[in-house]
């Protein structure tokens, strides 16, 4: 029981992380076709909000799946190495392109280029490595044990394109609920033959699994068809209501149907292939980590789950709506260094004084340093305990005061004089 | 089984993967610090100089935090990438308690960081500084879990082995090992200090350079980063101190490695040695006499520091990286500890924003926790070698089945990677700290609705 729970929370997050980042990702591509900078600005954007939360899904995916099915995770990932490599590169350049493009003012070709490539990058990996996992690896007891090369079958590279065409879909339909104007129309055109395309690449996909994947796909279990016939029911369904929705209003509902879609379609794939999780043999129960640390991740992340999802709604709700640019905060302009607070003249001292002050104060700053590192810890247990909550009180005191005088005399004033 | 370049390869890569990665969450849990107590006072006074605060770290803080998140993703998949039989073998132990950070930490600052930095003006103010602090929980939360999931590879409790798997027997021996109990306190103080002198020094800048319409900003959080510091520098070195005695206890060769002694002969504090491991001696060696058993907690003086001889020579780890790892923290550590001295003394005298060769120090300190961050984690790391799971499961029977290529390929694309990202990351500090912080005018203006002003 405990690991089909486990799948169960390794399935959510990697479809969450398919659904969400797949429209992250869409939107990343979809920008390498828009001429306006304005716009592809505007998708960066768009995407800056949100990318980090729609990330930690796939960080999820891999934690839970590395503590609940370990067998799977030292499987799967050295036999996709190259490719989730590959992807973990353009993971990198693609957050790259956007914060450094998000942090400055204006848009610059070079970041909003990285950008979208990285985005393109990120899919067609991810397709590969899907592709490879469903044609499947060579494996003995829980390891990989195939070639540099394993990953690479005519499957997994029409999985790439397919996936390509499925996070295309999914940044239309976001694009067409979060952009007005040139964006949203674009959007709106685009979404019906993307969507003809995703259909196409899943007839292929779903056709071509049987003769990629080595397994046998035990369909005559009746509870097995029922649930892959609904799922499947479901896919078309959803896929219908984006068809009738793309360039019509409301503008959330293509987004919508596309999310069930993909949902849908998802356990259509595990409906056919469980207990199965790394063909050809690799099963559910070989895979598993030992219950104890099953009912652990379970329960730990099931009770944390209903607080994740709230506010990861919230953040969503917080940015409801169409896509309005921040008010631009006015570029900061360097203030010319006019000296104007004056040089520092120290008042008049004996030579002497300095120098015995600063000898003395070096001396107590070594005897310091000596009793914070507990050098009398040997003699005794409390000296340097003591003598540490002496100067650290010391230092808090000095900090308040200090900072009182400071306010007194005006430091932190703002120019301009006036106080609040 | 897998060819020794591999091991070593996979090592080379995953120590420039994770000490990348740290170099992030050294400055960024801090600042999440920083940023909620500035908006929060902002939100309860409506005094623009902490917007001004804000809104100059948080763009620090949101390209830090990005690449960041990016660099961790790496982590999570390299543990089974290179290291899968490591992987099959602590996932039930390891794997649970990482999976509990992303789920309780991780996910708290990504949830709320859309919010924290693009929220202005969308939400109400207090919902800005709810959002700042929940980040700044994730970020503590996150070291927490993490620092018990490493702590546990250091010093393993609370688990039996099934066919070469760890199962755990007890879970909170597991997640409050003995050594999390010294290591974490460490590490949380290292992150609050390193982000102390990234502050401080940026502030002391502002300073050395008078640029007059920076200077309340910059003494505000020179004032703030200095008072943490001088709290927090010794209470540091007291930790740091019992926690090298502990780790020295459970791990006596990483105690012996990082001192830099081969035979157990003299009461020396190394500064300098050139080790020669084939032959088991220092080629080179200089050190202060009579310090080195001080430090021991012997005032007598008696006391011979340990030699890695004691250790047979296949659980030896490398002296080379260990010694130099420890020094680098250390002696920073020391310079840490008397610029924040002299801030204290200076602040008695009034004089703490206008000495022009102590803000001027004050700027070379800016990357000092940094450095000292990246030299413990070197020490803890590489001196729990040969070992990944310190005394049941070695480095070398822990690699994937992978090829020579393919971990020469991602090892130099990390490494071309990572160049290229550091040196944008310090471009682009360099540029918004030149920049400075919005004039206050802007801000009044852009003040969001609901205010208390």
């Amino acid at each position: 029981m405990s690991e089909y729970l486990t799948y169960a929370l390794v399935l959510l997050s990697f479809g969450a992380y398919v659904v969400l980042d797949g429209y992250d990702l869409g939107v990343g591509i979809l920008s390498l076709f828009d001429r306006s900078e304005r716009r592809r600005r505007e998708y960066n954007e768009l995407i800056a909000t949100a990318w980090d939360a729609n990330e930690s899904w796939i960080i999820l995916g891999g934690v839970a799946l590395w503590a609940g099915l370990p067998g799977a995770y030292a499987t799967v990932l050295p036999g996709v190495y190259p490719p989730l490599i590959a992807m973990l590169f353009a993971v990198i350049l693609r957050g790259m392109g956007l914060e450094f493009q998000s942090a400055s003012g204006t848009y610059r070709r070079g970041w909003g280029l990285l950008f979208g490539l990285a985005s393109l990058a990120v899919t067609l990996c991810q397709g590969l490595v899907i592709g490879a996992v469903l044609s499947g690896l060579p494996q003995r007891d829980g390891h990989f044990t195939g070639d540099a090369l394993a990953w690479l079958t005519p499957y997994s590279v029409l999985c790439a394109l397919g996936l390509v065409c499925v996070y295309l879909l999914a940044g239309a339909a976001w694009l067409q609920d979060k952009t007005e104007g040139t964006a949203h129309e674009w959007a709106g055109r685009l979404g019906r033959p993307l969507l003809g395309a995703t259909l196409v690449a899943a007839l292929i996909l779903g056709f071509g699994l049987e003769v990629a994947d080595p397994q046998h796909f035990p369909f005559e279990q009746p509870l097995r068809a029922t649930l892959f016939g609904l799922a499947v029911a479901a896919a078309l369904v959803c896929s219908a209501v984006a068809w009738y929705g793309f360039g019509r209003r409301p503008d959330w509902r293509p987004f919508a149907a596309v999310l069930g879609a993909e949902a849908a379609g998802l356990l259509a794939l595990v409906a056919a292939t469980v207990p199965v999780v790394v063909p050809p043999s690799l099963t559910l129960h070989e895979a598993s980590s030992p219950q104890g640390s099953q009912v652990f991740l379970v329960v730990g992340v099931g009770l944390c789950m209903p607080f994740v999802l709230a506010y990861n709604i919230y953040a969503w709700w917080v940015f409801r709506g169409k896509f309005r640019e921040a008010e631009r905060q006015s570029p900061t302009t360097t203030a010319p260094d006019d000296g104007s607070a004056g040089p520092f003249v120290p008042p008049p001292e004996s030579r002497i004084v300095v120098i015995v002050r600063r000898t003395l104060l070096t001396l107590l700053g070594i005897l310091l340093a000596a009793v914070s590192q507990d050098i009398f810890g040997g003699e005794s247990a409390w000296v340097d305990p003591l003598g540490i909550a002496l100067l650290s009180g010391t230092a808090l005191v000095a900090w308040i005061l200090g900072d009182r005088r400071a306010r007194r005399l005006g430091e932190y004033d703002l120019p301009g004089g006036e106080r609040p | 089984m897998a060819s020794s370049s591999v091991v070593e390869l996979s090592r080379w890569q995953f120590a420039i993967t994770a000490i990348f990665h740290m170099t992030f969450p050294a400055l960024t849990v801090g600042l999440s610090l920083l940023l909620a107590v500035a908006y929060t006072v902002y939100v309860r006074t409506g005094n623009p100089l902490y917007l001004q605060i804000f809104r100059f770290w948080k763009k620090i803080f949101a390209v830090g935090f990005g690449l960041g998140v990016v660099a961790g993703t790496v982590m999570t998949f390299e543990f089974g990438l290179n290291w899968g039989i490591y992987a099959h073998a602590v996932g039930p132990v390891i794997g649970v308690t990482i999976g509990m950070e992303v789920i309780t930490a991780f996910f708290l600052e990504a949830g709320f960081i859309g919010i924290m930095l693009y929220g202005d003006g969308r939400v109400k103010p207090r919902t800005m500084a709810l959002a700042s602090w929940m980040v700044a929980a994730g970020t503590l939360l996150s070291t927490t879990w993490i620092l018990s999931a490493n702590s546990w590879m250091q010093d393993p409790a609370g688990y039996r082995e099934v066919d070469g798997q760890f199962h755990v027997t007890d879970w909170w021996q597991v997640l409050l090992n003995p050594a999390f109990s010294h290591r974490f306190p460490h590490m949380l103080l290292a992150v609050l200090i390193s982000a102390s002198w990234f502050v401080g020094g940026i502030s002391a800048w502002y300073l050395v350079k008078r640029r007059a319409s920076a200077l309340p900003f910059a003494r505000r959080t020179l004032s703030m980063a200095l008072g943490v510091l001088a709290i927090l520098m010794p209470v540091q070195l007291y930790v740091g101190d019992a926690t090298a005695v502990f780790m020295g206890g459970r791990q006596p060769a990483k105690l012996q490695a990082f001192e830099g002694n081969w035979t157990t002969d003299n009461n020396d504090y190394n500064l300098v040695v050139i080790p020669d491991t084939d032959q088991g001696k220092n080629d080179f060696r200089v050190g202060i006499p009579y310090l080195g058993a001080a430090i021991g907690h012997d005032l007598t003086g008696e006391a011979k520091v340990p030699g890695l001889l004691q250790t047979p020579p296949d659980e030896r780890p490398n002296m080379w990286s260990a010694f130099y790892g420890f020094r680098a923290m250390y002696f920073t550590a020391l310079a840490m500890f008397a610029a924040a001295f002299a801030g204290l003394v200076l602040r008695l005298r009034g004089r703490l924003f206008t000495s022009p060769r102590f803000l001027r120090w004050l700027v070379w300190m800016t990357p000092a926790g940094v450095i000292a961050i990246t030299g413990g984690w070197i020490t803890a790391e590489s001196g729990r070698q040969p070992w990944v799971v310190y005394g049941k499961l070695r480095t070398a029977d822990a690699v994937s089945h992978l090829t020579l290529t393919e971990a020469a390929l991602s090892l130099t694309g990390f490494a071309l990677l990572y160049a290229t990202l550091l040196t944008l990351w310090i471009r682009y500090i360099i540029r918004t700290v030149k920049a400075g912080p919005e004039p206050v005018t802007d801000l009044r203006t852009a003040q969001p609705e609901g205010s208390v002003v």
